[in-house]
């Protein structure tokens, strides 16, 4: 046989062109085999009737398309067609099998993000010219020479492109209107800077990224819970005291349960909650009808902005058992009303039993006022399905101290009142 | 607030920890406004706003020990609501 003639770097090429090239010897053929092999998305998430890179009517193929947002459905600019992708729950049998997961499921689209570059090159179909796509920004980008929206649809190599989106539903006059309500409930001690700069229309609809996880799982938790057997008063100078006598349990449980649809945060700066961010504030508009997320296409994209997943599967694997722990014990909660006097949690564990991962795009209308002084961004987001509201006003320390110590001010002449008064 | 303050000494001689109510209220006050403003304190309950569906709970207890005399009203680290506190990993 030709072992010679193949280098050992050549054994994997076989992969991309099977019939190719000389024959493998036995050897390499069983170290092909026993080599890892390279792991594909075990769900396929392509949208096949993009792979050219450009979104077309499928009534009259004019790639000016955008998503009416008021209807959720792409429209064709040019023949008036609307039409949407399929839901990626039936399309890919999300709703599904959440009983017999096994081991750890990822579709395509929440693939490792390599650390390749963030920009691409895209050659436009419409014209020939070359367009330079910032992936980390925008998914789709407009030749200026043909007009033709470019969007990144293939598959790229940098895992940029997820699974699903869920497109806008609330209008940016139904944004705006959320967040002035919002921010005119919390006038009186909002920092003056911020009342003066505050203009609600200029609020962004951006796409953030997700990872929506379906997962099997089975919690336990060991510690000690106590029931009270007895309560008295004792008489000590001029006071009672009370007594409580109490047994003392070990106690443990366990849950199996399935979690469908767990939504968390795809990228690293969403993700941080640490006490000098606002990111909870994102967090809190969770969660989204992830159900309704069709089989991904950018030109839901067009007219808003995106930002990028930088956060693997791997990475999320912590989070995910973290909240799979806070769900058990939220699950076993109700059994432990005997414990009168609590219970006090001392261990716990989690065996993920199956999990299944699919990255989506979800719709946030987003109000973001930088305070310069103290450095921190500030954010009112709105659930663009929901309508679900919550933000962050910079407060203006000074009044809120002021108003502090008026009722603190207030409290003590009245307590100082009754004192002087039954003295 | 006041109205728990003034009904709680509506009796004999009022106790001198009234004069805690000032420092309190301050506290309390700026704590509240604060937290309406900028709503440090909330997330996403995924806990019960996801769906979830569970099996029946297995567990046991077992006596460990009698505590006969304590002026405790309850048990020490009671974490029991505090789903979030994360306690040792067992493997
Ligand atoms: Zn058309
Ligand atoms: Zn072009």
């Amino acid at each position: 046989m030709t072992q010679d003639a193949t280098p050992p770097g050549e054994a994997r090429a076989p992969r991309e062109s099977p019939f190719d090239g000389p024959p493998l010897s036995l050897e390499e053929e069983l170290a092909a085999a026993r080599a890892d092999p390279e792991p594909g998305p075990d769900i396929d998430t392509v949208n096949e009737s993009l792979a050219d890179g450009l979104n077309r009517c499928p009534k009259c193929g004019s790639t000016d398309v955008r998503l009416r947002g008021s209807t959720e459905m792409l429209v064709c600019l040019f023949c008036r067609h609307q039409w949407q992708e399929a839901r990626v729950e039936e399309e890919f049998g999300l709703g599904v099998g959440i009983d017999d997961l096994e081991g750890t499921v990822v579709a395509g689209g929440a693939e490792e993000i390599s650390g390749d570059d963030d920009v691409i090159t895209m050659t436009c179909g419409g014209c020939g010219a070359d367009v330079v796509v910032d992936t980390a920004h925008a998914m789709n980008a407009r030749c200026h020479w043909c007009r033709h929206t470019l969007n990144v649809n293939q598959r790229t190599p940098n895992g940029a492109v997820p699974d699903a989106v869920l497109p806008f539903r609330l209008t940016r006059d139904e944004a705006v209107e959320k967040i002035r309500a919002f921010a005119s409930k919390r006038r009186l001690f909002a920092h003056p800077r911020f009342k003066k700069e505050f203009v609600p229309e200029n609020v962004l609809g951006v796409y953030l990224p997700y990872l929506v996880i379906d997962a099997r799982a089975e919690a336990a938790y060991v510690g000690q819970g106590e029931v009270q057997t007895r309560r008295w008063t004792e008489k000590q100078g001029d006071n009672t005291v009370t007594y409580y006598a109490a047994d003392v349990y070990r106690v443990d449980r366990s849950v199996a349960f399935t979690v469908d649809d767990l939504t968390v945060e795809g990228a690293a700066d969403r993700a941080d909650f640490g006490a000098g961010t606002t990111n909870n504030i994102v967090n809190t508009i969770l969660p989204f009808d992830t159900k309704n997320a069709v089989k991904w296409n950018s030109s839901y994209l067009v007219g808003f902005t995106s930002e990028k997943r930088d956060l693997d599967v791997a990475d999320l694997q912590p989070v995910l058992e973290d909240q799979l722990l806070s769900i058990g014990r939220s699950q076993v909660h109700d059994t432990l009303a005997e414990f009168d006097r609590g219970v006090r949690w001392e261990a716990e564990k989690v065996d993920v039993r199956g999990s299944r991962w699919v990255s989506m795009y979800l719709p946030v209308w987003l109000y973001s006022y930088y305070q310069e002084n103290t450095r921190m961004l500030h954010y009112i987001a709105v659930n663009a399905r929901t309508g679900e509201t919550m933000g962050s006003v910079p407060v203006s320390q000074p009044r809120l101290i002021a108003a502090a110590l008026t009722v603190g001010t207030v409290l003590e002449g009245i307590a100082g009142w009754i004192l002087v008064a039954t003295a | 607030m006041i109205g728990e303050i003034l009904w709680a000494t509506s009796g004999d001689e009022a106790p001198l920890w009234l004069l805690a109510a000032g420092p309190a209220g301050a506290v309390a006050t700026y704590w509240s406004l604060y937290r309406y403003y900028r709503n440090t304190d909330k997330s996403h309950a995924y806990e019960r706003d996801t769906l979830i569906s569970a099996q029946p709970v297995q567990g046991h207890r077992e006596k460990v020990r009698h505590i006969s005399r304590t002026r405790d009203s309850d048990i020490d680290g009671d974490n029991s609501s505090n789903h979030r506190e994360r306690v040792q990993r067992l493997e």
